[in-house]
């Protein structure tokens, strides 16, 4: 199954629809997801058993490899989006052995090499600092304050999210497309630049870490 | 969990956060957290639940509103493997419950517009 990080569920039913998906495809507009399970970036997956138990905790998703890795960095682009091309370029690939586990498990199930104990998932699972959690709860409340009185209530506690918990990129990125798109767009900003609400945007605060891989939870296969 | 009281009903408490009052405590899974003061018959005290379960309350006194955070008791996102059941919906606004698809293997795919 396939669930949008959105707030706005109008914004993730385009690609739903275009997609047409047979498997059950929803919305998680409180990103309670994020909490649930430590989502803090996409794609990232976790697989569960006939049981209701998870076996993978929640990693890097991709089953397959980007386009976008093995093309040239096209010449002319604006110096932003030559910089971003060359990040999205040196994201870790780990999609074919990624595919393959997902393979194994659903054929061979708990008899699959993939498949972790209970303690293991647990173990494996992202960790979670009281910083983290509170940042959680700063997200929830702004999301809350957002739809009864408007974006800016959210911003107070959508910035006190983005510094507990820095590395949750989903944080940012939600609350950055929502003031760096334009109103009225038919789509998402997603270069999510400069603006004068939060005091990052998606390019510095990747180059800022070194690159998209300080974001992204490699699966340990 | 949002919350504009620190009182609230033990099955609102246990359908928004996972963890439901037994004997032994707040429990969740197999995980049982003593939980001495954080129920009154059949309301939590959410302030004293907090503490036990290392949950961070977030307020918005302007507003009247609380939030509360996920529990941190083993420093990990999660406390037990058993999968949690989040709010989620439908594109025409209805739940779903992830527990529906209990008897199916699930691969549940986190993505986004943005």
């Amino acid at each position: 199954m396939t669930v949008a990080l959105d707030v706005v569920p109008d914004h993730a039913r385009p690609w739903s629809e275009l997609a047409a998906p047979t498997h059950p495809c929803v919305v998680d507009t409180t990103h309670a997801t994020g909490a649930a399970f430590g989502f803090t970036n996409i794609p990232m997956a976790v697989w569960i058993d006939e049981n209701g138990v998870l076996v993978r905790p929640a990693e890097a998703a991709s089953i397959e490899r980007s386009p976008l890795r093995d093309m040239d960095v096209p010449e002319g682009l604006p110096e932003n989006l030559t910089a971003m091309f060359r990040a999205v370029k040196e994201i870790p690939d780990d999609a074919e052995a990624y595919r393959a586990a997902l393979l194994d498990w659903i054929d061979k199930g708990d008899k699959s090499a993939f498949a972790l104990s209970p303690d293991e998932v647990v173990e494996r699972s992202q960790p979670r600092s009281s910083d983290e959690a509170r940042a959680a709860a700063n997200f929830e409340l702004g999301d809350h304050l957002r739809r009864l009185h408007g974006d800016d209530a959210a911003i107070p506690f959508w910035r006190e999210a983005h510094r507990l918990h820095p590395l949750n990129l989903t944080y940012k990125r939600q609350a950055w497309t929502l003031v760096t798109t334009a109103p009225g767009a038919t789509e998402n900003d997603l270069m999510q630049g400069p603006n004068e609400v939060y005091e990052s945007n998606l390019l510095d605060d990747v180059l800022g870490h070194g690159g998209f891989g300080a974001f992204i939870v490699r699966p340990e296969l | 969990m949002i919350l504009d009281s620190l009182t609230v009903p033990v099955s609102e408490f246990a359908r928004n956060t996972g963890w439901e009052p037994k004997p032994e405590g707040l429990c969740r899974g197999e995980v049982c957290v003593p939980a001495p003061g954080a129920l009154d018959g059949d309301h939590v005290n959410v302030r004293v639940a907090a503490e036990r379960l290392g949950m961070p309350l977030v307020d918005s006194p302007e507003h009247g509103v609380y939030a509360l955070g996920p529990a941190t008791l083993g420093g990990r996102a999660l406390d037990t493997a058993v999968a949690a059941d989040p709010e989620l919906m439908n594109y025409d606004g209805s739940r779903f419950s992830l527990s529906s698809l209990r008897g199916k293997k699930v691969v549940l795919v986190a993505w986004s517009s943005y």
